[in-house]
């Protein structure tokens, strides 16, 4: 099995390195044909070696490689396989199969191919090792990895301001994440002695009572403060409030990026952090709290932000930030295999829908304005129909899979007890209506109603070729189905086992479990409650306003002027920031650069230094006279020295 | 005070002096001749040691080949004095300070509190019949072989040195190649030049 | 009387003597004959060498003459450096006039006495050996006897020389007047029997000191390095600056860790003045030459001090890291001066730093190899001078010469500046002169090789180091 492990994430690092480094030397062709390969065996491997072997039951836990040793600290380099990083193995490899090869279609023309290629299959290797670790440092170098690698992809267009800016942005946000999840990872390591994860979680339940004492007078459950900073780190990367602002940015990548990196993959890091975490977070209802009502805040006030949006790939984004909010209120109660269900569906509608943008756009030579879009339909009838598939999927209609993994959370917020449970159960309910809104608003503007580009472009409408119609229709399929197939093994099946910890207090999903007896009972079910009713009544908004009475819209926007204004700017969030944040830290860093670098480090210090240096060495270059009695007198000069100094008689 | 170091001390005063002549004097040539007068003195000092062979080479090498050598040279070229000297004075105090201070150290260590003869005995006088020259022979080709055969590579080196920086051939000096004269054919030499006869006119 | 262990040194003795006479024969313009005919003589040298390497010492010759590891070790490293000295000079020879037998026979007899060096068990064998490397050195450095400088350098050079040859003579005296005996195993045990603090003894050793310290060229018995190495020909400068300083740490290291190892003490102490003012005046005065040669001779100094701080350490890990440095700086050494040989084409001298500007727009390559060389020297990771730097400062830390240690980083900062400064000039000044560098095939494998092993060596840094260790264990 450790070979296996060590295939699938080296296979991708192969892949990278090979394309990345010679890429310009073998050429394009090559250059994916090596990153797909590397990255199908990944795939290959998951599915039928890995996925089947853990469901049976297996798991495996083991260093391959000690990396470093310093004193009782030993950092390995090891894998912990069992269902839960199985099964995101499957899905991170398997999205990112389509979209290298919906890749080869999009970026066609673009002069750094290779480049992105490497790119892709690096961070395919860093999203397996952080999913695949089995301990903390690990887990925070894969962490880091897809930072740095989404940090290259954002600004993978390198000449454009705007991509610059944003790439700069995420990198910066994840960075005031990651500080609190080092702190987390440390205050771990202070209080458990270990990164390996068996060891804290088996110490865990001992240190559920202890208290810390931060500041003076203050004592801090433990385990409250190692799951909120642990949580902070979460937020960053899977863009909860107030750290989300980075991934709307984001969408200046390449899309098969937004699609891998931004929708599917990593911003669920934080999402499967704290699943893979359940046993610490189990310990901190607190702490579980404070996830639920970020979580819910997040699903719904991003989901308003979207339906102001123009650009059809920030509609998806910021449908991304709310779908990633249902997802991390579900961790907040403990319905961690809801969270995980969400995540796996999201993963392929999300992507779907992101490629088929994808393909849009490149359709619409690189406009992304729904303003400038529509009637797309009679075009690209594949690109239309896979677009169906996946908005029915976000807005949860059954029986696509969105439905049966939103249902099931908000099921399972509306069973809970936990502080916050109610105020959350109707924020994520409002939110419902809203997601449908915001969905088919989009679905209906681009494809739907009179051509509203430009006649050239018109002219050269057409389907996407097949290699980027493939993944979609790849894609279509789980998006459609995965709901039915997985809800029983995964939520009410043992799937599992033990890698998901719930304390049998809080366990809403075995309460539900009860009242579950298969697919068909499940959908009639959902028409007892409210959900269903607000999504399709999201979906008859959308079409009123959109294709019925398409001049409607403006006139809200007019009437609802100051709430317009709030939602187009998104909160004010990146406002806040700038002026806050980077405005206090850019004058902060003037005065430390004005007085301590230039006047003291920079003129006293190293130009001091380097001008004491300077002058003597040129004195004591004089002494190298030329002349051979000096030098002769400096022989015997420094054995009379050495004599006296050493010879105490 | 036995014969031997009244001896003693005739030698090693003149060989002192005598050093301190070659290093003071104006002129070279006075300077070689006051250093032959040490190697004389520091010969004598040998033959007291009853090394009379190493005595004689001394005086044999050093003052018949090596220093009529350089008196030669040094009368040959015509050296500037006063160039030479010139600063001789300036560096006078510090140097003799260090130098009169390291003698004194040296003074002090290497006393007869360390060398004298409770610590080191006296050596044993050999027999009218030893030779040490002999004895030096059969050292030197037995156990001291193998520094005796890099003290010839030494020598070698010397020589290789000393013709490879000085041997150079001038195009302005004249010098006859046997070989090539023994060579010489009658084309080198000779060439018949065909004339028409004068008419007469 | 048993010949075998000095095969390597008696074949290569013979050889040379054969090459002086063949290159008579063959005559001034056919001096590849003996340049291809010392090579084969160096090379077979290193397999004999190989071949009866052992690891138990025998000693041979009368007690004159040990076969050890480290004579092993020293011998093929100063066999393959002169390797690479004579194919690195073999074009700048020719180019001026000095392609002839001499100087091949004289660097040969150079490292007959380098391996006499290695290899000797007796103060009369070092000395000697000592006198023969010196002698072939001064007559190299005179070797371009048109040109005044090197005269001078050479004059500097053999009155200097001959004035620390005494030295260490009369130190050895005193050695012999206490001891009784020439002998260094002789030595070492009598010292080891008699009670410490011997004042004789520590004043033998100061002489000793003196005249090992001006081989090596550390401060304050430098003052010839800078002159010698800028007034010699570029490609003596290049043999001066890599084999005779691997021999004169093998001189320290059979006389005062093999001999003296009881008087420790203050050895070491002296050698911590020295490598902290090797380091020191090394480093600074660099920063201020213009001169690439004598820059490079100042960088000399200072890493002589680095080694030195390895000795001062003591004990067998530390002797280990010095000659571990060494090994590495000889390497580094010869790249750096061999680029300067190679450069130098015909009417082109190249002197000043300045010299090498826009080198990386002419021929980027080389550049890039030198760059890897001064990298190397400034002691950057991952390159195996940074590993060096830091065998020694290690060293030092563990023999708790903290404040030694702190200096050696201190001084390493300040010859980076001086390092870097060759890259700058390389990489971001406008040439002066668009002619371009024309390198000899073979001179220029050889250098990219030479550059690149500061890079590939890393690896196997492990393994040298477990080498100079083994090489160390033998002495007793």
């Amino acid at each position: 099995m450790q070979e296996v492990c060590l295939a699938i994430p080296l296979a991708c690092l192969a892949g990278a390195v090979v394309s990345g480094l010679f890429g310009w030397k073998i050429g394009r062709v090559a250059s994916h044909l090596v990153t797909i390969l590397g990255v199908a065996v990944a795939f290959v491997l998951s599915v039928s070696v890995v996925l089947p072997w853990t469901v049976t039951g297996h798991t495996f836990n083991g260093s391959v490689y000690t990396w470093l040793t310093a004193g009782r600290l030993s950092l390995p380099v090891g894998f912990l396989i069992d269902p839960l990083s199985a099964l995101m193995m499957t899905v991170v490899t398997f999205v990112s199969l389509m979209v290298h090869i919906y890749s080869i279609g999009y970026m066609r023309d673009d002069p750094g191919y290779q480049r992105f290629f490497s790119y892709i299959s690096l961070f395919t290797f860093a999203m397996l090792m952080l999913v695949m670790a089995n301990n903390f440092l690990q887990l925070f170098f894969g962490w880091e990895a897809v930072g740095l690698v989404s940090y290259l992809l954002i600004g993978f267009w390198h000449t454009k301001e705007s991509a610059i800016y944003a790439s700069l942005k995420a990198f910066l946000v994840n960075r005031v994440g990651d500080f609190g999840f080092v702190l987390g990872i440390a205050a771990i390591y202070t209080h458990f002695g270990s990164l390996d994860y068996a060891t804290v979680f088996t110490m865990a339940p001992a240190k559920a009572a202890s208290m810390v004492h931060m500041v003076p007078g203050t004592s801090w459950h433990l385990m409250t403060l190692i799951c909120l900073l642990l949580f902070v780190g979460a937020m960053g990367k899977s863009a909860q409030m107030p750290l989300h602002v980075w991934l709307p940015d984001s969408m200046e990548g390449p899309t098969p990026i937004s699609a891998l990196i931004h929708a599917a993959t990593m911003v669920t890091a934080g999402i499967f952090m704290v699943a893979r975490m359940s046993p610490l977070f189990e310990l901190s209802p607190a702490a579980r709290s404070v996830v639920l009502v970020i979580g819910a805040l997040t699903g719904l006030l991003m989901a308003f932000v979207a339906v102001v949006q123009n650009d059809i790939k920030r509609v998806i984004a910021y449908s991304t930030l709310s779908q990633l909010g249902y997802m991390t209120a579900a961790l907040g109660v403990s319905a961690y295999a809801a969270s995980i269900f969400h995540l796996v569906t999201h993963a392929f509608f999300k992507a779907l829908l992101f490629l088929s943008a994808g393909s849009v756009i490149v359709a619409m030579h690189h406009e992304q304005d729904v303003r400038r879009m529509g009637g797309l339909r009679r075009y690209m009838p594949v690109t239309f129909i896979c677009t169906w598939v996946g908005s029915l999927a976000l807005a949860g209609i059954p029986p696509f899979s969105g439905f049966f993994s939103k249902d099931m959370i908000l099921d399972a917020v509306h069973s809970a007890h936990i502080t916050g449970a109610p105020f959350a159960y109707w924020v994520l309910t409002a939110a419902v209506f809203v997601t449908a809104l915001y969905t088919f608003r989009m679905l209906f503007l681009v494809f739907y109603g009179e051509p509203r580009m430009d006649k050239h472009t018109r002219e050269h409408l057409h389907e996407s070729p097949w290699v980027i119609t493939v993944p979609l229709v790849l894609l279509a399929i789980p998006a459609a189905v995965a709901g039915m197939l997985l809800i029983k093994p995964l939520l009410f099946g043992h799937f599992f086992g033990n890698s998901i910890v719930v304390s049998p207090g809080d366990n809403v999903l075995s309460e539900i479990g009860r009242r579950y007896h298969g697919v068909g009972p499940f959908i009639l079910n959902a028409f007892r409650s409210p959900p269903i009713y607000l999504a399709a009544a999201g979906i008859a908004s959308a079409w009123y306003l959109y294709i019925r009475a398409p001049r409607l819209p403006d006139i809200i926007s007019r009437r609802f002027h100051g709430l317009y204004t709030v939602l187009t700017n998104k909160y004010g969030f990146d406002e806040f920031n700038d002026f806050v944040f980077a405005g206090g830290a850019r004058a902060l860093g003037r005065a430390l650069w004005m007085v301590g670098d230039v006047q003291i480090i920079d003129g006293l210090m190293v130009g001091g230094t380097a001008r004491l240096v300077g002058w003597v060495s040129a004195r004591m270059r004089r002494l190298q006279s030329g002349f051979i009695y000096h030098y002769a007198f400096a022989i015997i000069a420094g054995l009379f020295l050495l004599m006296t100094f050493f010879l105490h008689v | 005070m036995t014969f031997e170091q009244i001896v003693f001390y005739f030698f090693s005063g003149v060989l002192v002096l005598a050093a301190v002549v070659v290093v003071t004097v104006r002129n070279p040539v006075k300077a070689a001749l006051a250093l032959v007068l040490a190697f004389f003195s520091a010969a004598g000092l040998w033959i007291l040691l009853e090394a009379e062979f190493l005595a004689i080479v001394l005086v044999l090498v050093y003052v018949g080949a090596v220093m009529v050598l350089f008196l030669f040279v040094v009368m040959m070229l015509d050296i500037n004095i006063a160039e030479l000297r010139e600063g001789f004075g300036d560096y006078l105090p510090i140097g003799g300070i260090v130098a009169a201070l390291m003698v004194v150290e040296m003074a002090i260590i290497l006393g007869p509190r360390r060398f004298g003869l409770a610590k080191v005995p006296v050596p044993q006088a050999h027999g009218a019949t030893f030779s040490n020259t002999r004895m030096l022979g059969d050292l030197l080709y037995t156990t001291y072989v193998y520094p005796f055969e890099i003290a010839a590579a030494i020598l070698l080196v010397a020589i290789i040195a000393a013709i490879a920086l000085t041997m150079r051939r001038r195009p302005e000096t004249k010098y006859q190649n046997p070989a090539e004269q023994v060579r010489v054919q009658r084309s080198d030499r000779l060439r018949i030049i065909r004339m028409p006869s004068e008419k007469k006119g | 009387m048993n010949f075998m262990p000095a095969l390597p040194l008696i074949f290569l003795f013979g050889s040379t003597c054969a090459i002086l006479l063949i290159g008579l024969y063959v005559g001034e313009r056919r001096t590849s004959v003996v340049y291809v005919l010392s090579q084969v003589a160096l090379i077979t040298t290193v397999a004999l060498v190989i071949r009866d390497a052992q690891a138990a010492p025998i000693v041979a010759l009368h007690g004159m003459f040990v076969r050890d590891r480290l004579a092993d070790l020293l011998d093929i490293a100063i066999c393959l450096l002169v390797v690479a000295v004579f194919v690195y000079s073999r074009r700048y020879l020719s180019d001026r006039d000095m392609y002839r037998t001499e100087y091949f026979v004289l660097a040969l007899f150079g490292v007959v006495g380098m391996m006499v060096i290695n290899s000797a068990a007796h103060f009369l064998s070092l000395y000697l050996g000592l006198e023969l490397m010196a002698l072939s050195l001064y007559a190299m450095v005179a070797f371009q006897r048109d040109s005044a400088r090197a005269t001078e350098a050479a004059m500097k050079y053999f009155v200097l020389g001959a004035l620390a040859s005494g030295m260490l003579l009369y130190g050895m005296s005193m050695l012999y007047g206490v001891t009784g005996s020439l002998s260094i195993a002789k030595v070492a045990s009598t010292i080891s029997a008699m009670p410490p603090g011997n004042i004789v003894l520590v004043f033998g050793l100061v002489f000793v000191i003196v005249g090992l310290l001006f081989k090596i060229g550390a401060v304050p018995f430098h003052m010839w390095i800078p002159d010698v190495y800028d007034g010699a020909p570029t490609v003596v400068t290049l043999y001066i600056g890599t084999a005779p300083k691997v021999a004169a740490l093998a001189l320290i290291l059979r006389l005062l860790v093999g001999g003296l190892q009881a008087l420790s003490p203050s050895w070491r102490e002296m050698l911590v003045i020295a490598a902290f003012l090797s380091m020191g005046v090394g480093n600074v005065v660099a920063i201020s030459q213009t001169n690439l040669k004598r820059m490079l001779a100042y960088s000399a100094i200072a890493h002589m001090g680095f080694a030195l701080l390895g000795l001062a350490a003591g004990g067998r890990e530390g002797y280990a890291d010095a000659l571990f440095y060494l090994l590495i700086y000889s390497v580094m050494s010869l790249g750096a001066f061999g680029l300067v040989a190679l450069l130098s084409g015909p009417g082109r001298e190249i002197e000043y730093i300045d010299d090498l500007k826009g080198l990386s727009q002419r021929n980027p390559w080389i550049a890039f190899l030198m760059l890897l060389l001064m990298f190397a020297m400034a002691g950057v990771p991952p390159t195996a001078g940074f590993y060096a730097k830091l065998a020694v400062i290690q060293a030092a830390v563990d023999a708790h010469l903290i404040w030694l240690a702190v200096a050696a980083v201190l001084f390493s900062v300040v010859g980076a500046y001086y390092y870097l400064r060759v890259v700058k000039v390389m990489y971001f000044d406008a040439p002066e002169d668009d002619r371009p560098f024309v390198l000899p095939l073979d001179g220029k494998f050889l250098f990219g090789l030479n550059g690149l092993s500061m890079l590939l060596l890393t690896p196997w840094i492990g393994t040298i180091i477990a080498f100079c260790h083994s090489a160390i264990q033998g002495l007793p």
